[in-house]
């Protein structure tokens, strides 16, 4: 979809409903939000939605901080320990690698 | 950048071109695929991993052919193009090379042992010096002053190297075209003369073993059971076989637990060996010249026990998986205990078991007993019965049966197991008074030759079947003995004893069988039709294997023990195939195993007249009772378990320097970035670059 041809209304609707579905622990909807309105709620002249996509932006980045800092300290965490923990480790693992502790 | 490097372009040209079709023949350019390559694999127990692996893409190696011990140097330290692949003569292959490459494992990429054409003079031993250390009836709490070989280093020369881990790959190679063309590489490319270093390329090889379960085998069988995934994968399995049994009297198999007025003698012998690689364990002395006797030992009694019964009953027992913590006997042991077995341990009456017996210094055999459970007064009485009987029956034949010091335990031995269980009197014969005369004890020079088994050159495969050796003649006293013994120890009467004799013809044409070529026309005879696929042209192997699996010696055993001990019955195939003697007959199969062998081949005709043998031969599960009982840290039973792995190949090919790789990589990635300019030049500028040609058409419409 082409924002350009969007009613503003409706890319509020829009923006707010991605915001709202990131709360489904779905960060990347997240992801989206701040790339796909980034232009619209800091670049474009200013217009009545603005406002409130600009706070649906700034709340989408900062959820989505917030996963990426949660997410990257287990992953490494994870990484490093999952042998060690052996039995646990494997049990929270997807998949096994081969021939490797 | 020579004329290796431009035919490299010029494949590489020709792979693109006809790419999908042609590329495997440019393949076949580079790549020289070895053929015989005989790996070293990664076995687990409940603590340590043993073995080799490689990464999953193969290690890479430039060649370099080991002259001796002192040219380590060149492949630890001096040398230019780590890592390096080792290729050794079988001498080299010692414990103090095999280390400091263990060592050193960041400039060693993989080690190729090309196997020798002769037994090494010296002896060699990859096992443990105190085999089954752990395992057997010797622990702290039996006799402290016993265990872990504290009397009797049982394997001097055993130096260990079966249970070391390598992270690289070793593998086994034949010593022939493959090993020629290495040479040649190494000759032509790797060797450097007078001082001055190779020049690039270089000749390198490339093996893959990678193996896929990793730690102990509580993590691996662990992960066995998780599925997660689509496609769930099995990393390790179980070591494990088929025990193979029989008795003179036939017992009711369906019923398990006690049998009330049944006494046994087990007579027993162990079916498996190993080496340091994979499927090489021609285990002559170690299992087959103890087996071997034991068959026939039960072929010399099938008369007597069928003409004058003696009262007791006789077991003859086959272990598999011995080699590895007594799996097969562990299981027998714990299945008596448990009424999984056809008698239980009350009622056996006491234990003969045949040892390494292949070869005897001045024909003499030592007959070992346990002398801690001899203390008990009653066992003592019943072993030296035994041995009495044995000695008696010893004075008959050319053959002194005498007993080692009265101090020492008992060599490694399936009997260990039943005396963990309880006191039980028994005896194990062997040819060594203390430590095994056994020089190559599971190696792959336990062959033929080392039990000095040679035909004449100008024989025909058909003679050579019959044709007697020492060892053969050697090896028909010790089983007349047993024979004998067995029949006293089974309360038989006197004089019947010395018409029991083993057949030296049956003991020349087992050796054959399992020393040299199994596809021979005696073996051929007794095996049913579908199982001709398991004979081979070479030796029999005798590594134990994977649980679910039976291996070709235990199929052989069976039905030479079900033919050796069994009588011909005059039914029909379906019949006998169906385990009855008649459509009605439900009663039978209980009791005894019925054979369709596929008999001997008609005159000038390639089809056989089968018959029918009955027999007591029965297959029981050698499989640890840790695996059932989901104890993977066990210190009581075998936690042997085998990885899995999905390719085992080598090859050998010639690399380019690292240089001009990078600058091949790099002329590649240059020559992409300028075609995805290039393009994007001409597309942004393509309405100045094409106008002229489209003008006239704009103007028609």
């Amino acid at each position: 979809m082409n924002l350009e041809r969007v009613p503003n209304e409706e890319k509020l609707t829009l923006c707010r409903k991605y915001y709202l579905g990131g709360f489904a622990f779905l960060p990347f909807l997240w992801l989206v939000n701040v790339v796909w309105f980034f232009k619209e709620a800091f670049m474009k002249p200013v217009y009545t939605e603005q406002l409130q996509i600009k706070t649906y932006v700034k709340r989408s980045a900062l959820g989505l901080l917030f996963w990426v800092t949660v997410l990257t300290t287990w992953i490494t965490i994870f990484q490093r320990f999952r042998a060690e923990w052996g039995e646990v480790g494997d049990y929270l693992s997807f998949t096994i690698p081969l021939g490797i502790p | 950048m020579d004329l290796l490097s431009s035919k490299w372009l010029v494949n590489l040209l020709v792979c693109w071109f006809f790419i999908g079709v042609g590329c495997n023949s440019v393949e076949k350019k580079i790549y020289v695929h070895l053929n015989y390559t005989i790996p070293c694999v990664r076995l687990l127990n409940a603590t340590h991993q043993i073995g080799c692996q490689s990464h999953l893409s193969g290690n890479v190696g430039v060649l370099h052919v080991l002259e001796s011990e002192e040219n380590l140097d060149w492949v630890l330290r001096s040398g230019l193009n780590p890592p390096y692949l080792v290729i050794l003569e079988s001498p080299l292959f010692t414990r103090s090379i095999m280390m400091k490459l263990k060592n050193g494992s960041s400039r060693v990429a993989g080690v190729a042992v090309v196997a020798a054409n002769a037994n090494p003079p010296d002896g060699f031993s990859p096992h443990t010096n105190c085999p089954n250390e752990n395992t057997g009836v010797y622990t702290e709490s039996y006799d402290p002053a016993m265990s872990h070989c504290n009397v009797t280093v049982w394997n001097p020369l055993g130096n260990g190297l079966s249970y070391e881990e390598f992270d690289f790959p070793i593998f086994s190679m034949k010593d022939d075209n493959d090993t020629l063309v290495i040479r040649q590489c190494y000759m032509d490319h790797n060797r450097a003369v007078n001082g001055s270093t190779p020049q690039y390329p270089l000749c390198a090889m490339q093996l893959f073993s990678h193996m896929s379960a990793v730690t102990n085998t509580a993590t691996c069988m662990r992960r066995n059971d998780i599925n997660f995934s689509i496609s769930p994968e099995m990393v390790c399995d179980p070591l494990g076989d088929y025990n193979v049994w029989a008795s003179t009297k036939p017992l009711n198999n369906t019923a398990k637990g006690h049998k009330d007025g049944e006494r046994v003698v087990v007579a027993a012998a162990r079916l498996d060996s190993r080496s340091f690689f994979f499927d090489v364990a021609p285990g002559a002395q170690s299992g087959v010249s103890g087996f071997v006797a034991l068959l026939a030992a039960a072929h010399a009694l099938r008369n007597a026990t069928q003409e004058a019964p003696p009262p007791r009953n006789i077991l003859y027992a086959f272990f598999q998986g011995e080699t590895f913590d007594y799996i097969g006997s562990s299981r027998m042991v714990y299945d008596m205990q448990n009424n999984q077995f056809a008698v239980d341990l009350d009622n056996i009456h006491s234990v003969l078991e045949v040892g390494q017996v292949g070869l005897r210094a001045e024909s003499k055999l030592w007959l070992h007993s346990d002398p801690v459970s001899r203390k008990n007064s009653s066992v003592d009485e019943e072993v030296k019965k035994l041995i009495q009987n044995l000695q008696s029956a010893a004075t008959d034949l050319n053959v002194s049966a005498e007993v080692p010091n009265v101090s020492q335990p008992l060599p490694p031995c399936s009997f260990q197991r039943f005396l963990r269980a309880r006191p039980i009197p028994g005896v194990v014969i062997e040819d060594h008074q203390s430590a095994f005369t056994n020089r190559f004890y599971e190696s792959m020079y336990d062959n033929a030759e080392h039990l000095n088994i040679s035909y004449p050159s100008n024989l025909t495969l058909e003679e050579q079947l019959e044709f007697v050796t020492d060892t053969a003649m050697a090896l028909t006293e010790v089983a007349t003995m047993v024979a004998r013994t067995l029949y006293a120890q089974a309360g038989g009467a006197e004089s019947q004893r010395n018409n029991i004799n083993a057949d030296r013809q049956i003991v020349t044409r087992m050796l054959y069988g399992f020393l040299v070529r199994s596809n021979n026309s005696w073996f051929q005879q007794l095996i049913p039709s579908d199982l001709m696929s398991h004979l081979t042209d070479t030796p029999t192997n005798f590594y134990v294997g994977v649980a679910p699996q039976t291996s070709k010696p235990t199929y052989l055993v069976q039905y030479l023990l079900a033919n050796l001990t069994g009588s011909t019955v005059n039914i029909t195939q379906e019949n006998c195939q169906n385990q009855r003697e008649s459509e009605e007959d439900k009663e039978n199969k209980h009791m005894y195993f019925y054979v369709w062998a596929q008999g001997a081949a008609l005159p000038n005709s390639t089809e056989r007249e089968g018959f029918c043998t009955r027999s007591t031969a029965r297959l029981v599960k050698a499989m640890s009772p840790a695996f059932d009982l989901r104890e993977y840290t066990s210190k009581d039973y075998s936690t042997w378990t085998e990885s899995r792995w999905k390719s085992i190949k080598g090859r050998i090919f010639l690399v380019a320097s690292h240089e001009l790789e990078m600058v091949t990589l790099g002329v590649g990635v240059g020559v992409l970035l300028t075609s995805l300019l290039l393009t994007y030049f001409m597309s942004s500028k393509a309405d100045i670059l094409f106008s002229s040609g489209r003008e006239p058409a704009n103007a028609t419409y």
